[in-house]
């Protein structure tokens, strides 16, 4: 192809992904608002828009038009990098996962993934780890005791959860035999098996350590309302105190479990019968299927996600890192010590 | 008469398949899909019941006086009736009866026939707790809390009830509410939206 | 009950130097000051008089020996309670080794009469600010205080106000504390030892009031800990004395706001004992009395399971809680025209009778809430996490109870078996038939268990006064009819209602807890002291002990499981 239609090519996936992922996570936080207040039995926002559905923008324009403050004390420079550092990696995450099928369009052929590499998963994942510096730079940065504390105990639960999660996904990398996302999808589909049959555990872990990075409850100890008052935003006003939620809770949790989906339920694919083969009521899309079936996949996990935000209680900090120590990472290794003897099985 | 409290511990099987989380979310699932209670204040309102403690007021003269108690206060204090107003006959029970010393001012003023008639009557409602133990003191059932609520205002000067607004809220009162019934509440379709899963079902108003 | 004769002989036989008198409603040993720590000692550990109910003094503004004091102590065997008296003129010895509770009881003496505790490791001032130099409760001490700082800001008259007379604030006002006496007051409070100590308050979502509570932190673990009250206290003691007593009952529901009505029963109770008239009050009262309570003991216990739930992250709870304390709001608000400050019991029954349609309305309700609880309790009882947060945390012992002083569910979650409403029964408590559930381990999963299960025993009791109230008919008296109303003058509003001279204590089975009053009355128409011994104020001194060496995270858990109000706590 041309220079000039590959340049193209790149600036309509960076803008579409863009504007999709900031769009998409503003409105998820009146899907929040919504699906929390129904769990509740009562309506929810009803009163800006039908239903509250211009809820978002409301809230947008009011954060935005705050006061911007300083704590005389605080670091300047450190205090504004930490909003750049918690923003910038959680949006690169969606730089390698793959929405679909390769589709002609034009005469092209366009693989809906901004960069293939053949690492794709680690550069996911160490995406997921700049995540840490955010958090530690907000705290420290802030010079408020409750900031620091907080800071110092989300510090501790990524940190134990990056190495979880991390030897989570052996697993199905194993079976795929690459660390590309698109080959992973492509093997689930030549192998006609969701890897989530293959390992039950390893995808319940990859479940709780999605819950520990993004900080959702039951590991959301470091915004312990009834202890810290939102921990390490603290002492930040307006929109650079909306956007930390805003990165951590939705568009974290839409990038981890786009990931999820890719290792576990096949990406793109429609539904399995494991070792049969699959089954597509969209069919008459053609190739363009696939981009549904990805954005209900994920959908079903944000609102699998938030189900259990609202119904259970929360750890404290020091039985979640003995949980990850003790628990998780030991059963991560079992599911690596047993995928080693399937994965010669499977062929591809 | 004694009941021990415990509770069992969870056993291999529901630990590994997590089914006190299911069993938690089933129920959460199932609260989501059911109707909800709230209702949409200022959009929907409920009427608060006869006997809600609100505002004061002085109920006026109207035949409907409780007797022979007025007519024997009215004698005793020498005060003269004047219809529809103020049914007070300055006996300062009420000052009395009232927690807060300072609260009432009451004041009454003769008359050319030697009799005399309430004419200062000033309640300083930022002191008061709303007890109701001045409504229970007053013999000439004059004084009586109405159902006003909504009593948000810029001034600490409509905090202070005089003889005419409290003439004007019994008044209004008499017209409104005095016929119902001593039911516990009125409204019963406003209030469907929380009761519904009670399954309640009152007996229709019957008017006295 | 009080103290039979038996027991006061034997110690007057054991102790030769006491004195001892049965009144009609109290039994008393009287002691010199000098000698009162060994004859506590031994009432306590040879008699078993272990439970510390309370301690206070009364200012009898006599010539010598000015104060009087007294301790009023608990046999849970035998169920007996003891007056100690003593008097002095400004010192007593400290008794805070027998009794951690008697620490937090001399503060507040301390606070409010000035009298120094002999032997008392940190006496600071209970409620008012370190640098505050007044005794508020000595009877020279004016009732509104000494006003000597001008605030003209209260007077501005913006819009046109010019508010004449008593309707108006007056322009001075007294002492405010400045931000130098907090932070004297808090750095006199705890002497740091540790890294770093926070504040945790007094203005917290997760305090569940305006508490102030100071953790020395080493990293995570709370190395000590201490507590500056003080926030809410209005002086309801010294307002006692100026109040006749049917009209303090107005400030009884404002101590502990959310159970407002057993706060009334508990008041309107003791004046009845000191008065005689308990078996005045007609039955219909007295029923419809217990199921007012008991419902507000429902209402009290669903608060605190939302917020307890809402500490520790399980959002939902805290709104289907709730929706259940919207219903009974609802039904008290038909009843009695409030949802908040109740004040409808009067000395002698009750204000009102029930409306129509309200045990139609109650019956629905006690029909349905068994099932909701029992749905909440799928979500939290068996829940790991829930079980890992509460169990094991925060264990009381048997002796700690006795030692702390502690009451209501907490003494009941570690298996002491002490309620009111069965020990010494109140209004128609002796009528009906409830268990009373007892905890084993007295860790905080346990208090938990005791509280809801107090809940369903609550709709039993509740279930049992409608059976009852449906068989009266109308027409029956809610309120007692005095025989001879020169001398006893029973109204609706307690005008002229004369208290003949006299002291009682009496309690009340809150659920916070015990709720007492100590009346000494001289005859007249206002008491002469009141002494309120609030429920949450004696679970709340078990907290600094509690919480050594233990993460910040389970401050909230504690605390929400003792249940303090600080509004009680504060008085």
């Amino acid at each position: 192809m041309s220079i000039i239609a590959l340049g193209i090519i790149i600036a309509v996936k960076v803008v579409v992904i863009l504007v999709i992922i900031l769009g998409i996570g503003a409105y998820l936080t009146l899907v929040e608002r919504k699906v929390a207040a129904h769990i509740q039995r009562r309506p929810g926002p009803m009163v800006v828009g039908w239903h509250g559905l211009l809820q978002p923008l409301a809230d947008g324009i009011k954060l935005l038009t705050k006061e911007d403050i300083l704590p005389s004390s605080a670091n300047p420079i450190l205090y504004n990098l930490a909003i750049v550092m918690a923003l910038v990696p959680a949006t690169l995450v969606f730089a390698v996962v793959p929405f679909g099928p390769e589709v002609h369009v034009f005469g092209y052929d366009i693989k809906p993934i901004l960069t293939d590499v053949n690492i794709g998963i680690i550069l996911a994942f160490a995406f997921g780890s700049l995540a840490v510096y955010g958090v530690a730079l907000s705290g420290w940065a802030s010079n408020s005791k409750y900031a620091l504390i907080g800071a110092l105990r989300k510090a501790g639960i990524i940190i134990s959860y990056e190495v979880v999660i991390t030897f989570a996904a052996l697993g199905p990398i194993m079976l795929a035999k690459s660390l590309s996302t698109y080959d992973i999808v492509m093997a689930q589909i030549h192998q006609k098996v969701w890897y989530i049959f293959l390992q039950p555990i390893s995808f319940v872990v990859f479940v709780f350590a999605l819950l520990a990075e993004t900080g959702r409850v039951p590991f959301d100890i470091q915004e312990a309302e009834a202890e810290l008052v939102t921990g390490f935003t603290v002492e930040y006003g307006g929109m650079k105190f909306g956007l930390f939620p805003l990165v951590e809770w939705y568009v974290e949790v839409l990038s981890l479990s786009s990931i999820l989906a890719v290792l576990y339920l096949g990406g793109w694919s429609p539904l399995n019968i494991p070792f049969i083969g699959f089954v597509d009521p969209f069919f008459f899309l053609g190739a363009w299927s696939g981009f549904i079936w990805f954005i209900i996949k994920v959908s079903i996990l944000f609102l699998l996600v938030l189900w259990l935000h609202w119904t259970l209680p929360r750890y404290r900090i020091d039985q979640i890192t003995t949980v990850a120590w003790k628990v998780m990472l030991p059963l991560a290794l079992f599911n690596i010590l047993i995928s080693a003897f399937i994965a010669p099985l499977l062929r591809g | 008469m004694i009941k021990k409290v415990f509770e069992k511990p969870l056993n291999f099987l529901e630990t590994i398949f997590f089914l006190d989380f299911i069993k938690g979310m089933s129920v959460t699932i199932k609260q989501a899909f059911t109707k909800t209670i709230t209702t949409h204040y200022p959009y929907e309102k409920l009427t608060a019941p006869k006997r809600f403690r609100g505002f004061f007021g002085h109920k006026t003269v109207n035949g409907l006086e409780p007797q022979p108690a007025f007519d024997e206060w009215a004698e005793r204090m020498k005060v003269e009736p004047q219809p529809s107003k103020s049914r007070c006959v300055v006996c300062y029970l009420c000052k009395k009866a009232c927690p807060v010393p300072d609260l009432f001012e009451i004041d009454g003023k003769k008359l050319e026939n030697g009799k005399k008639v309430v004419s200062v009557f000033n309640m300083n409602l930022m002191l008061c707790t709303f007890c109701g133990l001045c409504v229970d003191a007053c013999p000439v059932d004059c004084l009586f809390q109405s159902d006003i609520q909504e009593t948000a205002s810029f001034s600490r000067k409509d905090a202070i009830l005089n003889l005419e607004k409290l003439e004007l809220i019994g008044k209004v009162w008499q017209d409104r509410r005095e016929q119902e019934p001593d039911r516990i509440w009125i409204d019963d379709e406003a209030r469907e939206k929380l009761w519904r899963e009670n399954k309640l079902n009152l007996r229709k108003v019957d008017n006295a | 009950m009080q103290a039979t004769e038996k027991t006061l002989n034997e110690i007057k036989a054991k102790i030769p130097y006491v004195d001892v008198k049965k009144e009609k409603l109290t039994s008393v040993v009287y002691v010199q000051k000098e000698l009162l720590f060994n004859v506590l000692k031994a009432i306590k550990e040879d008699f078993g008089f272990k439970l510390f109910i309370d301690h206070s003094v009364v200012d009898t503004l006599e010539a010598d020996n000015r104060f009087e004091a007294f301790y009023i102590l608990y046999n849970v065997d035998t169920k007996e309670r003891i007056l100690v008296k003593t008097k002095t003129e400004h010192a007593l010895p400290s008794v805070e080794k027998l009794w951690f509770a008697a620490k937090w009881a001399e503060r507040e003496c301390y606070d409010m009469f000035g009298i120094n505790y002999e032997g008392h490791e940190h006496l600071v001032r209970a409620f008012m600010w370190d640098t505050y130099s007044h005794y508020p409760l000595r009877k020279d001490f004016p009732l509104g205080g000494y006003e000597t700082v001008e605030l003209p800001s209260l007077n501005e008259s913006t819009f046109g106000d010019n508010l004449s007379g008593t309707m108006n604030y007056k322009r001075t006002h007294t002492y405010v504390p400045t931000l130098k006496d907090l932070e004297y007051t808090e750095r006199n409070r705890i002497k740091k030892k540790a890294q770093v100590v926070l504040n945790w308050g007094p203005l917290h979502p997760g305090t569940h009031g305006t508490m102030w509570f100071l953790f020395d932190l080493e990293g995570e673990r709370i190395v000590q800990t201490d507590v500056i009250l003080g926030q809410l206290h209005r002086g309801v003691e010294k307002l006692a004395e100026h109040e006749p007593y049917q009209q303090f009952l107005v400030y009884t529901d404002r101590m502990d706001y959310i159970s407002g009505l057993c706060s009334n029963q508990a008041w309107t109770v003791t004046v009845e004992r000191l008065l005689g008239i308990e078996d005045m009050v007609p039955l219909k009262a007295k029923y419809i009395r217990t199921m007012m309570s008991e419902l507000q003991r429902i209402n009290s216990h669903l608060l605190w399971l939302g917020t307890y739930a809402l500490d520790l992250g399980a959002l939902t709870i805290f709104l289907y809680a709730f929706k259940e304390r919207e219903k009974i709001m609802d039904i008290i608000e038909g009843i009695t025209g409030a949802r908040l400050t109740i004040s409808y019991t009067r000395i002698g029954g009750v204000r009102m009778d029930l409306p129509q349609g309200a045990l139609d309305v109650i019956e629905s309700f006690v029909k349905f809430f068994p099932k909701e609880l029992k749905d909440w309790e799928k979500i939290l009882s068996r829940n790991r996490i829930w079980v890992k947060r509460n169990k094991e945390v925060g264990v009381l012992t048997k002796e700690d109870i006795y030692f702390y002083g502690l009451t209501g569910a907490v003494a009941r979650g570690s298996g002491v078996f002490y309620d009111i409403r069965k020990l010494e029964p109140y209004d128609a408590y002796s009528m009906v038939d409830f268990d009373v559930p007892l905890g084993e381990n007295g860790d905080c999963y346990d208090r938990y268990l005791v509280r809801v299960e107090e809940m369903r025993q609550s709709i039993r009791i509740i279930e049992q006064c409608l059976q009852k109230l449906k068989t009266m008919s109308p027409n029956e008296p809610f309120m007692a009819e005095s025989g001879d109303p020169k001398k006893l003058k029973l109204t609706l509003d307690g005008i002229g209602l004369k208290v003949p001279a006299g002291e009682v204590y009496s309690s009340g089975e809150n659920p916070r807890g015990e709720l007492g009053f100590y009346i000494n009355s001289k005859g007249g128409l206002k008491p002469y002291r009141v002494k309120i011994r609030p429920g949450s104020f004696y679970n709340l001194c078990v907290y600094p002990h509690l919480m050594e060496n233990r993460y910040i995270a389970d401050a909230v858990t504690v605390l929400a499981s003792l249940d303090p109000v600080v509004g009680e706590v504060d008085r």
